[in-house]
């Protein structure tokens, strides 16, 4: 289906990607390949408790340990800003007065070899005064329940426009609370029913292959950081806050990263590993391991309450919603995934009326922060889930039933929000036909089911920057902060430029990311990289194609609108004009280089409930078949087809990988048993006994389709296309569970047991 | 904290290698670390992911969880090594790049060599044959797909000889 726009040389076509042959051959470098002479191995100590106050720490039998160079704890911190977060600094660098889930960083240590660094930390004597704990979010909001932070930690709310707000501390151990409101709540009255559900979601956690990892050095006076990095400026910021240390003396550099999921957002290994390389004054290592890659970084469990209303005749009218978020031990993203959960909770449909709160309630467990789809995956679940419920009830099909109530193309998704860019009803209609839905046989135990999975993509109020520079022998230089994290956009970004300078895609070359040279970028994150910094590429390249073409036309003595820039060499009527002399003769021997700056960000508008429109809106079509047996509560996944909209796709491959990525992605809440906690307990934290989708998980049935709607705001129509085919599968799954044994699942993992429990309550 | 050092000497790459060990060293340390073969990756470390895979005497084995000593003697192949004497790349590796059968890449020289491995006992196996084999490894970027079709096609490559 990629019958659209106008004949493109390199843009939307299946070029290899940029980075192919080093990735296949050994010879990408990633942060964990970095290594200096002399550089040393940090190790931190972590805490064996839940929650206890830190009475005393003694590490003076570690310093002069064989091998031992640099040691920290809380009496190291003297003139730093010790906590860091996003909008809340709770999250010390390491312990000060408390520890707050198993895994809490207490010391760390920088040794010659990784071994003495971890005979070192078994040296340090720690006393605990233990505190009870919470694990779950119910016991930290109950009346008794012990605060993880008695004072409220430094932070901010955000601003918002119309109808949202956000606050903190409102309730025992909760954090922040977003709340969206529009419309008169007096539209619930007017109802023919009203439906009311609770539904659970599962915690994964991101597993990227390639752990948390920073390398850190002074240089001369600058701090110097290699780390796996998706938001390299923030980060730079956030370093210079906690170190007191001038921004531009902080020099972050990013190699390929092996994944991130969103897990590689701010602080993380970077703090440590710079204060030991102070300490020492060599160059130091901090690479985790996957173990504690779990006690780092999660997803977000939740409990959603959501309560619709609806007329006899389908038509949508009200909701209202409560989240709760397990946030885990601090704050970190929580407020931000807060904001994305309840924003998202209505889904893509028409509503009167609509009222969510949603709360991060601290646990003492692993923090939870950015995990891909960002709240929406919460959402989709719920709101997915209970449109299914809805038209059972009503005697109607749901894939009818969403027909009839999702927004049309164009229609702003709630007041002062910007319009949907994508035709649900077609996108709809792609995965519901490609699975058989209309024409599907019921009985038997089978079943099928649909859904829409929804978010807003490109962030919130997010910047980016560009520069295009272009030598005299018309080699280009791309400069701009997106990240090579898997989703191709070296090759993306390539391909744009190409197509615009009406030039050869080798020949332009995407320089690593160096804060010192790079222009900036707000982070790799919320699908922004296509919608967001591809404007400023595009608009960066056009600027220096504009510089060419006035010198070539001052130097030619004719218009400008005589002549066209093709591979370097300008054509004016059926003459080329090579550009390198031309360069030469006016600028000398030596050269030049023409060069084009960037920018995008979308306007500040306190009419957008989320203070600026929402640049894309993302979406994944999902539909399922299953065979549920009703003996052993087993269900075998026989068809998953998912679709997202590309607008227009830039490498329709490379868009393909993304789409059935995320939708894998998107099995492991369903099928598997994610994060298990024993109280506060993480019960299969390791690569061994955590379970992720392997090759012989996916179905033959498995497929993605790509659709090419052309409404993006994106280069050349372009949309985001690296989150959300992850959103319906979840949902498309239980909804064909119910399809196909009349029972309704509202809590993940769909597990064996919870399909026989759902059976046994059917039947009485 | 470690034992006496055991000599091993084994071919890596074609090239002979020799070292004295410690007990506990693995085979992924000597390649990384002593050799600066660092295309071959280090996850899970507990031989769960196969992100470390390399060929022992043609067979995958996990690198993190094979001691160095065991490769006593023996042929050990890295992603590094997988080029034919005339740069040419093999055909699993022209396979993933024309497929796009990677995203990050981290797990990618680990699939590379496990792929090459079923090649090497079957040349031309069936999709459910390679899915099975290559559910042994951990890619979580791509939904495997991609993987298993890059296999297909490497199976219809013909192997460069004479490395
Ligand atoms: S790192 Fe060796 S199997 Fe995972
Ligand atoms: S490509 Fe990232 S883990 Fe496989």
């Amino acid at each position: 289906m990629n019958e659209m726009s106008a004949n493109l040389d390199v843009v939307g076509h299946d070029t290899v990607r940029k980075d192919a042959v080093p990735k296949t051959t050994g010879a990408a470098t990633y942060t964990v390949d970095v290594s200096f002479p002399g550089m040393l191995h940090a190790k931190v100590l972590r805490s064996p408790h839940a929650h206890a106050r830190v009475t005393s720490i003694d590490a003076s039998k570690v310093r002069g340990m064989p091998g031992v160079h640099a040691v920290v704890t809380r009496d190291d911190l003297d003139g730093l800003n010790p906590t860091y977060g996003y909008f809340i600094k709770d999250q010390p660098i390491v312990a000060m007065d408390k520890v707050r889930y198993i895994g809490d960083t207490v010391a760390a240590v920088a040794a010659e070899t990784e071994l003495q660094a971890v005979a070192a930390l078994e040296q340090i004597t720690v006393g605990y005064k233990i505190l009870p704990t919470v694990a779950t979010v119910e016991e930290a909001m109950a009346e008794t329940a012990p605060e993880l932070f008695e004072e409220e930690p430094m932070g901010v709310v955000p601003a918002y426009g119309q109808g949202a707000s956000g606050a903190r501390r409102l309730g025992r151990n909760n954090c922040y609370r977003f709340s969206y409101e529009t419309g008169d709540e007096a539209a619930f009255d007017r109802c023919d029913h009203i439906f009311e559900d609770r539904f659970v979601f599962s915690r994964d956690q991101h597993f990227h292959l390639e752990p948390f990892v920073t390398v850190a050095r002074m240089d001369g006076d600058v701090i110097e950081i290699w780390s796996s990095t998706q938001n390299p400026f923030p980060l730079r910021k956030e370093l210079a806050r906690v170190f007191q240390y001038p921004e531009n003396r902080i020099r972050v550099r990013v190699p390929y990263l092996g994944a991130g999921y969103g897990a590689k957002n701010n602080c993380k290994t970077e703090p440590i590993a710079i204060l030991l390389a102070r300490l020492s004054g060599k160059p130091v290592r901090f690479c985790m391991t996957t173990e504690e890659n779990f006690l780092t970084q999660s997803q977000h469990a939740a409990i959603l309450d959501v309560k619709t209303g609806v007329m006899a005749d389908g038509t949508f009218v009200a909701r209202s919603g409560h989240i709760l978020l397990d946030s885990g031990a601090y704050s970190d993203a929580s407020p931000l995934v807060a904001e994305k959960a309840g924003y998202r909770l209505p889904g893509p449909y028409n509503w009167q009326h609509l009222n969510i709160d949603c709360d991060c309630i601290l646990t003492n467990t692993t923090p939870a922060g950015p995990y891909r789809g960002f709240g929406g995956t919460q959402a989709s679940w719920a709101s997915e889930s209970q449109v299914d419920i809805i038209a059972r009830a009503l005697g109607r099909d749901p894939l009818d039933l969403r027909m009839q109530n999702v927004k049309n193309l164009g229609e702003a998704y709630v007041p002062g929000e910007s319009g949907i860019d994508s035709d649900l009803r077609a996108g709809l209609k792609v995965v519901a036909d490609r699975v058989g839905y209309e024409a599907r046989s019921r009985g038997d135990g089978r079943g099928m089911g649909v859904s829409i999975g929804f978010k807003d993509a490109g962030g919130v109020n997010k910047p980016s920057q560009a520069r295009i520079r272009i030598t005299t022998t018309g080699g280009v230089y791309l400069e701009c902060g997106a990240i090579e994290i898997g989703q191709g956009i070296h090759t993306a970004m390539s391909q744009i430029v190409a197509e615009l300078l009406n030039t050869q895609l080798d020949r332009v070359v995407y320089p690593e990311l160096n804060t010192d040279y790079t222009p900036f970028e707000q982070g790799t994150n919320a699908s922004s990289a296509i919608i967001g910094t591809a404007q400023a590429v595009q608009q960066a390249a056009l600027v220096a194609k504009q510089k060419v073409l006035e010198f070539a036309a001052r130097e030619l003595d004719c218009g400008i609108d005589e002549i066209e820039l093709d591979d370097w060499s300008i054509r004016k009527g059926n003459d080329a004009h090579p550009l390198a002399p031309m360069i030469m003769g006016y600028y000398g021997g030596t050269g030049y280089e023409f060069t084009g700056a960037g920018f995008f960000k979308p306007e500040l508008d306190h009419a957008a409930p989320l203070e600026s429109q929402c640049v894309s809106w993302e979406f994944g079509w999902g539909a399922a078949e299953v065979e549920v047996d009703r003996e052993t509560g087993l269900i075998r996944l026989l068809q998953l087809v998912v679709s997202g909209d590309a607008g227009r796709a830039i490498n329709p491959l490379v868009c393909r990988g993304q789409d059935e990525g995320s939708a894998v992605m998107g099995l492991t809440g369903v099928l598997f048993p994610c994060m298990v906690y024993d109280g506060a307990i993480l019960m299969n934290g390791n690569g061994l006994d955590y379970r992720v989708p392997l090759a012989t998980d996916i179905p033959d049935g498995f497929v993605s389709i790509l659709q090419e709607q052309g409404h993006g705001p994106g280069p050349f129509g372009s949309k985001s296309i690296g989150e959300g085919c992850m959103l319906p599968v979840a949902s498309a799954i239980a909804n064909a569970v119910e399809d196909a044994i009349g029972v309704r699942i509202r809590e993940l993992p769909l597990t064996p047991e919870r399909v026989l429990a759902a059976i046994d309550e059917a039947c009485g | 904290m470690s034992g006496e050092m055991a000599f091993v000497s084994c071919t890596v790459n074609s090239v002979t290698q020799e070292f004295h060990v410690r007990p506990e060293e693995m085979l992924i340390d000597v390649l990384r670390d002593r050799l600066a073969l660092t295309g071959t990756k280090l996850s899970c470390d507990l031989g769960a992911c196969g992100a470390c895979t390399v060929l022992l005497d043609g067979k995958p084995v996990s690198s993190c969880a094979t001691f160095a000593w065991q490769t006593d003697g023996m042929n050990v192949r890295t992603v590094e090594g997988l080029a034919a004497a005339n740069g040419a790349l093999d055909p699993v590796q022209q396979a993933f790049i024309e497929n796009s059968a990677f995203q990050c890449g981290y797990c990618t020289p680990g699939m590379i060599m496990l792929a090459r491995a079923l090649l090497d006992r079957d040349p031309s196996p069936d999709r459910e044959t390679i899915r099975v084999w290559m559910g042994a490894n951990i890619c979580r970027c791509t939904g495997y797909e991609m993987i298993i079709e890059a296999v297909e096609k490497a199976a219809l490559i013909p192997l460069e000889t004479g490395k």
